[in-house]
């Protein structure tokens, strides 16, 4: 069984056309007979698997679909046709720090964040101060996160996500937190889990961390699998098409 | 179940994030509703005082009013406004989206319970005994919790979709405040009016607090049997209209 199977994805968002969200021009147009819904193809017939120890990159240009088929992944946009299916626990590392507050404490976000990806509390407790020291902010773990610096909270928020290895990371565009040292540091705990078993799907723009961490390689485009397979051949297509 | 220490931090978080800077910081959910209650009181006691019926006394009857107008208002506003403003985690990773509805009006059914604390002094102070129901008041906190989620569920995929829904809810809280008996006694209206007020459900789950708490109103089994519907239908059509349409909601997070 794979980790991640993916099958004739399809996801279709209604758009309003001219859309904008207010109600009394909702029934101005509609009135008018303008109100008219787009259809809006953002993934078409999608299939791949990733199995354990897998490090799939996803390539593509803006706008090819990339967030939409990891929003899909992580299970919180549903599919409009085909099924994607994710047998294990995900850390969804897309815009680390998503559930962080500024207001909150270093160790009371670690814990809320750990509770969103659905890790047990009791046992989060235990590792605050690890989590702390791995990101280099242990000293400021009991103070608001509105004094950290903006280097600080990606860190905190990395080491939080790795810090308990889920069966699935997706990944987008996080391996460039902080400096160099932090890099190597967030690297190599990348591939410690990859030899693991974890398996990875990552996006990104880095052609380096691609083709230094990727087993293979989707490049899409409009929402279409444009070519797959070996990550070297794959980044070499995609950037000649540039 | 799996959400509920996710749903007791998120609680938590409601609770304390408020007056985080503040100086006394939880203590303003005490003091809050008795400034609030002491400004109307020395407003409307001279018109209203007088109008109460046998032994009511009017500071207890305005705060019962103040305590459940807030928890009302608040848990509709901030439930239905939950989550848009947690879109970013939404998009995100998955956790059930009702849990930051439902979240918030759990914090505002402790605020309730905690607003019992000076509510007891006012009765205190002002003569008025705690009546040997008041466990019943649990009953009332409960259904409020449930008819503001379920408004708020439904309002929160409004929110989203409609962005001036927020000003019309505005508007609407207000109205409905002005129709709930809460710094006037609902004996002063034209029988017109006091039909109007007694339609909206709000006026039953007053009537049961204030009966429950210190026998300051009179509560009848249509009180009770509207509280306990009008919460029912609440959170089930919100429960309803929330799975129906948040699929293609969350689309546009």
């Amino acid at each position: 069984m794979s980790i991640i199977e993916v099958k004739n994805l399809n996801v279709t968002y209604r758009v309003l056309m001219n859309q904008t969200g207010s109600l009394k021009e909702l029934f101005r147009d509609a009135i008018k007979g303008k109100a008219r819904v787009v259809k809006y193809i953002a993934l078409q017939d999608i299939s791949f698997n990733v199995e354990k120890g897998e490090v799939l990159a996803i390539l593509g240009r803006n706008g090819a679909g990339k967030s939409t088929l990891l929003k899909v992944l992580a299970g919180v946009l549903p599919p409009t046709k085909g099924s994607s299916k994710v047998n294990g626990m995900i850390a969804p590392m897309i815009e680390l720090g998503a559930g962080f507050h500024p207001e909150m404490t270093g160790a009371e976000n670690v814990l809320f964040y750990s509770a969103l990806m659905g890790r047990e509390i009791k046992a989060v407790k235990q590792r605050i101060q690890p989590i702390g020291e791995w990101a280099g902010v242990s000293d400021h773990m009991n103070f608001p996160l509105r004094t950290f610096s903006s280097g600080m909270v990606a860190r905190l928020a990395f080491a939080t996500a790795t810090d308990d290895m889920a069966e699935v990371l997706l990944v987008d565009e996080v391996l460039s937190v902080g400096d160099s040292d932090f890099q190597e540091k967030s690297k190599s705990r990348m591939r410690e889990a990859i030899q693991g078993g974890t398996a990875v799907v990552l996006v990104s723009h880095d052609r380096r961390a691609v083709l230094e961490l990727a087993t293979k390689a989707i490049w899409l485009e409009d929402g279409r699998i444009k070519m797959s397979g070996n990550p070297q051949e794959v980044v070499t297509a995609y950037e000649a098409n540039q | 179940m799996k959400y509920a220490q996710l749903i007791r931090l998120l609680v938590n978080r409601e609770l304390t994030l408020r007056y985080k800077r503040s100086v006394i910081g939880i203590g303003w959910t005490l003091l809050n509703p008795m400034l609030t209650s002491f400004v109307l009181w020395v407003v409307f006691s001279f018109v209203f005082a007088s109008r109460l019926p046998g032994t009511q006394q009017y500071a207890p009857y305005l705060m019962a009013g103040i305590l459940l107008n807030t928890f009302f208002n608040q848990g509709v506003t901030f439930s239905a406004e939950s989550i848009a403003s947690n879109g970013s985690i939404l998009t995100k990773i998955y956790v059930p989206p009702q849990i930051f509805p439902i979240s918030t009006a759990l914090a505002g059914l402790v605020n309730f319970f905690i607003g019992m604390i000076p509510l007891s002094i006012v009765c205190l102070i002002s003569g008025q005994a705690i009546a040997w129901t008041m466990p019943l008041v649990l009953i009332v906190g409960v259904c409020l919790a449930l008819l503001t989620s379920g408004i708020g569920l439904t309002l929160s995929i409004l929110y989203i979709r409609f962005d001036d829904t927020r000003n019309i809810v505005g508007v609407l809280l207000m109205i409905l405040m002005y129709f709930t008996p809460i710094f006037y006694p609902i004996s002063i209206l034209s029988e017109r009016l006091q039909m109007i007020v007694s339609f909206n459900p709000l006026t039953s789950y007053l009537d049961v607090f204030r009966w429950a708490f210190s026998d300051n109103a009179t509560a009848s089994l249509f009180d009770w049997g509207y509280m306990l519907s009008t919460s029912l239908v609440s959170i089930l059509i919100g429960t309803f209209v929330f799975k129906r349409y948040w699929p293609r909601t969350v689309a546009m997070l």
